[in-house]
């Protein structure tokens, strides 16, 4: 039995959280403590038996007036895939022109989530 | 010189003059003139590709650039007329301004002028940074620039200075990039960043945080060879004997930021030093008479999306000052910041009408309550869980309970 | 196969440049060599740039002379070569009874130095000069000013290139053999030069030279200095310079307020011996020392206020024990015919360049008959001063004309396009970012290059073809970047 302390982000209060933990073949969340509402409670959960991220990069544009396209995972993707998703993201190009919201990488590291872009790059002229 | 005549300026084409322009022209002004430096409007937006952006404006966590893309949108829908890669090089008497870019010189004279300039980064100089000057210091923004916009990689082993949220999510994203980022150094006992970003930026990646710790001294006479720590006492004098070294070959620098208001210096505009932003009434106006501001250069802001909101009132004040619409109040109330708070703002209101309090705590503080009063008489309260200097604090006043009020302040209790 | 000279110069310092333009109006082959990326990279970047009246000095000393008729030949000096400089005048100021017969002694000593205009002034007449300074009495020096140091330096190789002397920059000399017909120079990269008569200039590391020489009499002890540069908005505060009546063995002039030409303000220089010819750090304990003086001073200074710090070194013959000063070594030996030795040109080395150029030049005629040149050219081309510092209306015009004019690229500075290219395109050839720092004044300003460096950068890689690896700083080593993110 241990116990872990995470500082909650769904709101400004920023709850104090302690949540007991059972550490077997699965983990199992034996309580959680210093939450002022319920979704403290899921999102402990969560974030103690598999951590979801969204995390933005860049990708390589050929012929684009600028050299690279910021991107953003459409849906959150487990934290522990981070950076085999990062390995795709960089071995990756996409010509020009890109528009905002269009799908550039479909279901990066075989997760169910793509990479799309988060701004426009004309072609060079 | 070619002499050009506006009912609005707007300075500015970031978030904060973005939404101010479309504001402006909504609310009956058709004349706007939108001035932005860079050749792309967006302002520091475009180096933000971290998301966050608009979650209380739109409810979803937006990029930076995706949050532009909304009010670009906006300003090309309703044709407001913009200046890009053009500087302000002065602003005469608040409404003769001078203008450069590619094409000119040009003088314009304006009606009104929005102030949206932004911030800059507080530097190693700044800091008086003690050590050598090698290659491989940055503030964090500037290294943002280079790596989102230019595709270049700025060090390979980093230490960041200040756990303000830009360093933060420089600390991630160089992570991400496949840089060491060996630690995060903060002067204060409390962390400037939000939590989020302490989780998500730091503890996700392994990377240490130590408080009440700064860099004080640099070594490499070429590049960046290593920095010695060390712990800050409450005299804010480095604790002897906690010196230690550690190697890398780039420090970042995180440690504030500043409001860009040469361009309001030099206007003779009241310049508040808790702010280092101008003076400004309900209606968001300078001691200037067309003068507004808002945004950064107003105050440093942590949510774009108050930006936004305050730029927008802005913007439609400001048309109503064009229309003849907007009274001078015939006495001000002067609010002033009192126990446990850093700066309010605005700093006077004219006492006729409902106001948006801004607010920022001196220090972390748990389970209290912000107040407003007058003398003893309690105007407003806000009790919070959380307050922290790293998270603006914003309270409707009401007008019924400000009236024939001499002055009001604002506390923690 | 090696190159061979008439003359050549170790060193392009402010000496060393001054040196090299002087002989480029005669018919010699003329070369300098320098170890750094860029010309002035050494103490004569780093100092106050105060252009001193001569009160200072000993009659009869180098220092002295030198730096009297040096101080009358600048103001033409920079007219031909568009330095800026400006005679603001000097006040000395008394504390206290002693210092007034110090006063007294100085105005003695810098008449007999053939120093101008100096008056003594009672507390009311120093008042009018420099509103609020405190003291009871000061001596007033007109002929005291400041000039900018890099400025000035970099003007004199321009000009001097321009006038057919070779620059060598990023070589260092590592040995000299002496030859029949003069000497044979190596340096670092594989380079050899032979020459008739050879200079040295090369300042902290004048005694390294020497030694090169078997001449084992001089050690130069590395003085540090360090600076705080201060925002432009304080400048309106101070119209002259301010000095305390120097005291007993003091190893400098004092911490004091200097303007720069540029409209900064500097608070120092400290006064430090230490082991390294080149270690120009700035340390927490002098810096704490010159914000305290900086805030007793100025009043209204703010911490927002600081804009950077930098540190020089003194090349002081003087060791930590001795302190004080020696004058200066400018001599032509006599047991190595055909060596032109300076050693220890330290303040005010700055003030006495123009006038040790026509020293030196003597020393030369002695071994070379000298021919001038009839297609010397005497002006620099360009303008003085910044882009932003010229009338609004000619700049509106000169925009019109050049969209470079226009497009700003160091916003806190005003720097243009045009000049950043100017400063790019160098007559030298030096390609670091820090020799467009120096020529253009980007990054200069309050921000430090947090809006510009990228966009300078961009016109790098964009229209001049720089690999990431081209952007150093200052030294090969000191690369500003290590790869692309992708």
């Amino acid at each position: 039995m241990s116990k872990k302390e995470l500082t909650c982000v769904l709101c400004p209060n920023g709850c104090r959280l302690e949540v007991e933990i059972e550490e077997g073949q699965q983990i199992i969340i034996k309580d959680v403590s210093g939450n002022l509402c319920e979704k403290g409670v899921e999102w402990a959960r969560q974030e103690i038996v598999n951590p979801m991220r969204t995390i933005s990069s860049s990708i390589l544009v050929e012929k684009g007036e600028l050299p690279l396209v910021s991107v953003r995972t459409e849906t959150p993707i487990p934290l522990k895939n981070i950076f085999d998703v990062m390995k795709e993201i960089k071995a990756f190009r996409v010509k020009a022109p890109v528009n905002i919201g269009d799908i550039i990488i479909e279901e990066v590291a075989g997760l169910s989530c793509n990479i799309i872009a988060t701004r426009n790059v004309r072609k060079i002229s | 010189m070619q002499t050009l005549k506006h009912d609005l300026v707007v300075i500015g084409g970031g978030p904060a003059g973005l939404a101010a322009a479309i504001a402006a022209k909504e609310a009956g002004c058709d004349d706007v003139l939108l001035i932005e430096r860079d050749r792309r409007l967006g302002g520091i937006l475009n180096q933000c590709i971290h998301d966050g952006f608009g979650l209380h404006r739109f409810g979803k966590a937006l990029t930076g650039p995706e949050y532009a893309q909304h009010f670009i949108d906006r300003l090309d829908a309703l044709a407001i007329q913009r200046m890009l890669g053009t500087i302000v090089l002065s602003m005469e008497g608040g409404h003769v301004l001078h203008i450069s870019s590619k094409t000119g010189f040009r003088r314009i004279s304006a009606g009104a002028v929005i102030l949206g300039m932004g911030c800059r980064e507080r530097t190693a100089g700044a800091i008086c940074l003690p050590g050598t000057r090698p290659a491989g210091i940055y503030t964090a923004g500037a290294a943002q620039t280079f790596i989102n916009l230019q595709n270049i990689m700025i060090g390979k082993r980093i230490v960041i200075l200040g756990s303000g949220d830009i360093g933060l999510i420089m600390a991630r994203r160089l992570t991400l990039e496949g840089a060491e980022v060996e630690a995060v150094f903060e002067i204060l006992p409390y962390a400037s960043g939000l939590p989020r970003n302490i989780q998500q930026c730091l503890n996700d990646y392994g990377i240490p945080l130590y408080l009440s710790t700064s860099v004080i001294d640099i070594h490499g006479k070429e590049r960046v060879t290593g920095v010695t720590v060390a712990e800050i006492g409450p005299d804010r004098r480095p604790v002897p004997g906690t010196e230690r070294h550690v190697a890398c070959d780039t420090l970042l620098l995180s440690v504030g930021l500043i409001p860009e208001n040469e361009l309001t210096r030099g206007a003779d505009i009241l310049i508040e030093s808790r702010t280092s932003g101008a003076y400004v009434d309900d209606a968001f106006m300078t001691s200037r008479p067309g003068v507004f501001s808002c945004g950064n250069v107003l105050h440093v802001h942590d949510l774009v999306d108050y930006v936004s909101e305050e730029a927008e009132t802005v913007g439609r004040n400001t048309a109503a000052f064009l229309k003849g619409d907007m009274r001078p109040a015939e006495s001000h109330i002067d609010i002033k910041p009192g126990n446990g708070v850093g700066y309010v703002l605005p700093q006077r209101v004219g006492g006729e009408k409902d106001f948006v309090l801004s607010l920022r705590v001196s220090e972390p503080f748990r389970n209290r309550a912000v107040l407003v009063r007058e003398g003893k008489r309690k105007v407003k309260r806000k009790k919070m869980v959380r307050l922290h200097p790293a998270e603006m604090i914003r309270m409707n006043v009401k007008v019924d309970k400000i009236q024939d009020a001499m002055s009001l302040e604002v506390s923690v209790e | 196969m090696s190159d061979h000279y008439d003359v050549l110069i170790i060193g392009a310092g402010v000496v060393g440049n001054a040196i090299a333009r002087e002989l480029s109006r005669y018919r010699l082959k003329i070369a300098v060599v320098e170890r750094e990326q860029d010309v002035g990279m050494g103490s004569s970047s780093r100092n106050s740039g105060v252009l001193h009246s001569g009160i200072n000095y000993k009659p009869g000393t180098l220092r002295a002379m030198l730096d009297v008729q040096g101080n009358s030949l600048m103001e033409g000096l920079c007219r031909e070569l568009k330095v800026k400089i400006d005679y603001i005048g000097k006040l000395t100021i008394a504390q206290d009874k002693d210092d007034i017969k110090t006063l007294q002694r100085l105005k003695e000593q810098g008449e007999a130095n053939g120093v101008p205009g100096l008056e003594i002034l009672n507390a009311d007449q120093m008042r009018k000069k420099q509103p609020d300074v405190g003291g009871i009495a000061a001596l007033w020096s007109p002929t005291s000013g400041i000039i900018c140091p890099y400025g000035l330096t970099i003007a004199l190789a321009e000009n001097a290139f321009m006038n057919g002397v070779r620059f060598f920059l990023g070589h260092e000399v590592t040995s000299i053999q002496r030859k029949e017909e003069g000497f044979l120079v190596n340096t670092g990269n594989g380079h050899r030069f032979t020459t008739t008569i050879l200079i040295n200039a090369a300042g902290l590391f004048s005694d390294r030279v020497c030694r090169m020489l078997g001449i084992n009499e001089y050690r130069i002890y590395p003085c540090r200095g360090e600076y705080l540069i201060l925002d432009k908005r304080l400048k309106g505060s101070l119209s002259v310079l301010v000095y305390p009546a120097p005291k007993e063995n003091m190893p400098g002039l004092g911490i004091h307020l200097t303007n720069t030409v540029d409209g900064n303000i500097l608070i120092g220089p400290s006064n430090e011996y230490i082991d390294d010819h080149d270690d120009c750090a700035s340390t927490s304990n002098i810096m704490a020392l010159l914000r305290k003086e900086g805030h007793e001073l100025l009043p209204m200074l703010s911490t927002s206020d600081f804009i950077r710090s930098f540190s020089g070194l003194r090349a002081k013959q003087t060791s930590p024990e001795e302190k004080g000063y020696k004058d200066f070594v400018i001599e032509s030996r006599k047991d190595v015919p055909g060596f032109i030795n300076l050693v220890g040109i330290e303040s005010p080395g700055l003030t006495c360049a123009p006038a040790i150029g026509l020293m030196i030049k003597d020393m030369v005629a002695e071994r070379i008959a000298l021919e001038e040149k009839k297609s010397f050219i005497s002006e620099r081309p360009g303008r003085l001063g910044m882009f932003s510092e010229l009338p609004a209306e000619e700049r509106a015009d000169l925009a019109s004309q050049d969209p470079d004019y226009g497009e700003i690229v160091c916003r806190c500075e005003q720097v243009t396009k045009r000049e950043i290219l100017e400063a790019i395109q160098n007559p030298l050839g030096c390609k670091t970012i820090a020799g467009i720092r120096y020529r253009a004044r980007a990054t200069m300003g309050r921000c430090q290059g947090g809006f510009c460096l990228p966009r300078i950068v961009e016109i790098l890689e964009k229209d001049f073809g720089y690999r990431l690896e081209d952007f150093i700083l200052n030294r090969p080593e000191s690369r500003l970047f290590t790869g692309r993110a992708r």
